[in-house]
């Protein structure tokens, strides 16, 4: 059954590697624009500029390799953003982030515990967590942005250390602690295995409930470590962060080339899925596109990509 | 001891099955007792205005639902419609202008149907990130369109009055937006209940493989939801802009979640294949009558949100428990 030549080869970098191809088709467009594009400061602060969503993506790659999604990130990240803050105010700082970070692994472990071992559908029932987090989000601070006061705090998400802003240092730290996680643990290879099968998995003796309820647990906390730096970075917590970041997350993670389908994937694949986001961002600034046609471009690649990915999987089934 | 199970089994799934339908009386008793002024003839009159834009919206998305696919696009296509019906009564006349955003609005669903029909999409998440892609691109067009400013009533000279009569004339004693309501209400559930294309469109949802062996046409029938559904979302933008007198292109926002929410607290389940456009009706209701409520008892909009959530989730978890 199998095809060769260059039309099948041709479909396979399409499908697999997508996220590499634009990335390069951006850059290698760029060359051309005489913008400050190849600045190191404009590729530094494209990068500052994309960390949070990329931690994001970090949480949310294990529990699509696992099967699921988990779309009440944007909801966590707020709630965990504003918590940060207002706890500022009554105890040190440490123990106010330790506490935002604490409520992400909450809602995480709720998220784990409908999902998981009550089998709702992930999509759907994290949506409505994420709505309920967002009222309570607009609740907390009346719907108006409420400023931080501790200088301290401002500078976590702001300071740089040699030059290398902080958002991409922890951007990188939490890499290494996902790839690691992913890649070199029993639970990561497990994540894998429950992705590909779910029941082969359970039948193979894996501990099915409690692998996938850690890796919501994880996209929790990862959501609130999120919330927490972007507050920093802001100065204040505001509700209005989460309405669409769920979504675009989770496509850009698909982008990178995690599927839905579960089992394929990884870390690296997110990061580039996510940096396909910023650099199109970036790009589109560059080149003074107004922020209509914005919203337009990035609809049409979300759509795009999300039908190759489709098309993959029907392409993958039809074959075996 | 069999019979005692089946029978407490029965009196559990009636309790399930009619769940919503206990909660809205509930609903009522509570507020009624703690304030009187909910059964106050004015507040009714206003509770039968709010059945405008969003039942129309969930009596399109309970057949996306029913044939187990899922529509976010539709705030997008509600933002769409509107900016372009409402700036078109200047140039081409109030009845082209409502023609050519319905027909939109059946557009828009189709378009969705043939970018789901044509990757292949089978589970709702695929369907899921799909419309949401797709909703971005009807509302970056709607902000091109109408360049990202609002249009009001005030601002047309010609004659609006078919658009006035939608958003606020009374036909008898029922308001025309609920007349609307009703006739679509009673055009979908024929469709649905005695028509073989509707039963084909449960099915569908039910089980794919086996409806295509039973000699369905799967593909038809996913072209028929999303078209009914884009078509309804239009219908919803016209009601709706025509109640507020104006349309900006973020009308839309937040329809489609509360338009789900709606179907599935009526009982249409999210696997597929089971629901009723009279479920609907009734999920609409509670949702309506929970926001009147939670009005007049003074809790907050923000707050409101955040029981919406509660009760989807808990909607959810409660038809899962109902297919175990």
């Amino acid at each position: 059954m199998k095809k060769s030549g260059i039309g099948a080869t041709l479909y396979k970098i399409m499908t697999k590697q997508k996220a590499f191809i634009a990335i390069l088709v951006m850059l290698a467009g760029m060359l051309f624009s005489r913008t400050n594009f190849y600045t190191a400061y404009n590729l530094l602060d494209m990068l500052n500029s994309t960390s949070i969503l990329l931690i994001l993506a970090f949480g949310v790659t294990f529990t699509v390799i696992s099967g699921g999604c988990d779309l009440s990130i944007g909801g966590i990240m707020v709630v965990s953003g504003i918590l940060a803050i207002k706890l500022l105010d009554v105890m040190p700082m440490w123990l106010a982030i330790l506490v935002a970070v604490l409520f992400g692994a909450v809602v995480g472990i709720i998220n784990g515990f409908l999902v998981v071992q009550q089998r709702t559908e992930p999509f759907i029932i994290t949506l409505g967590i994420g709505l309920l987090l967002t009222g309570v989000a607009q609740q907390l601070t009346d719907a108006h942005p409420i400023p931080a006061k501790n200088p301290d705090f401002m500078m976590i998400g702001n300071g740089d250390f040699h030059g290398i802003p902080n958002l991409v240092l922890i951007m990188l730290v939490c890499f290494g602690i996902c790839y690691f996680l992913m890649r070199y643990t029993q639970f990561g290879r497990n994540l894998y295995a429950i992705g590909g099968d779910y029941d082969v998995a359970m039948y193979s003796g894996i501990d099915v409930i409690r692998t996938k309820w850690l890796g919501f647990v994880i996209s929790g906390v990862a959501a609130a470590v999120a919330g927490v730096l972007l507050s920093s970075k802001l100065n204040t917590g505001s509700p209005v962060y989460g309405e669409t970041t769920a979504l675009v997350v989770n496509c850009g993670v698909v982008v990178g080339g995690t599927s839905f389908a579960g089992g394929i994937g990884g870390i690296p694949q997110s990061a580039l899925g996510l940096l396909v986001f910023g650099l199109l961002d970036n790009v589109m600034n560059m080149l003074n596109i107004t922020s209509y046609y914005q919203v337009l471009l990035k609809g049409a690649v979300i759509v795009a990509i999300i039908w190759l990915d489709c098309y993959g999987n029907k392409r993958r089934r039809e074959f075996v | 001891m069999e019979e005692k199970k089946t029978v407490r089994k029965a009196g559990h799934s009636i309790v399930r099955d009619y769940l919503v339908l206990v909660m809205i009386a509930a609903l009522v008793a509570i507020t009624a007792i703690v304030e009187p002024k909910f059964m106050s003839g004015a507040n009714l009159v206003n509770i039968m205005r709010q059945f405008g834009p969003l039942i129309m919206v969930s009596l399109g998305m309970t057949f996306v639902i029913m044939g187990g696919f899922i529509d976010l696009s539709v705030a997008g296509t509600i933002n769409l419609v509107a900016v372009v019906t409402i700036s078109l009564i200047q140039p081409l006349g109030q009845a082209p202008a409502l023609l050519i955003g319905l027909a939109i609005g059946a557009v828009c669903g189709i378009l969705n149907s043939v970018l789901i029909l044509s990757s292949g999409a089978l589970t709702q998440a695929e369907a899921l990130f799909i419309t949401f892609g797709m909703s971005t691109v009807y509302s970056a067009i709607a902000l091109l369109y109408s360049h990202g400013s609002t249009m009001h009533f005030w601002d047309i000279a010609r004659s609006k009055s078919l658009f006035e009569a939608i958003g606020g004339g009374n036909l008898g004693f029922l308001s025309v937006s609920f007349v609307i309501f009703l006739t679509c209400l009673a055009a979908l559930w024929v469709f649905q209940a005695k028509t073989a294309e509707g039963r084909a469109i449960c099915l569908t949802g039910g089980n794919k493989t086996a409806a295509r062996l039973a000699g369905i046409v799967v593909s038809r029938s996913i072209v028929v939801i999303y078209t009914i559904c884009g078509f309804m979302a239009g219908v919803g933008a016209i009601v709706l802009f025509s109640r507020i007198t104006t349309a900006a292109p973020v009308i839309g926002a937040g329809y489609e979640t509360n338009a789900i929410l709606s179907v599935v607290v009526g009982g249409t389940t999210l696997k597929g294949g089971k629901g009723s456009v009279l479920r609907t009706v009734m999920g609409v209701l509670l949702v309506i009558l929970m926001s009147n409520c939670l009005d007049l008892l003074g809790v907050s909009s923000y707050m409101q949100y955040a029981v919406k959530g509660a009760i989807l989730v808990f909607a959810i978890w409660l038809d899962n428990r109902k297919q175990a």
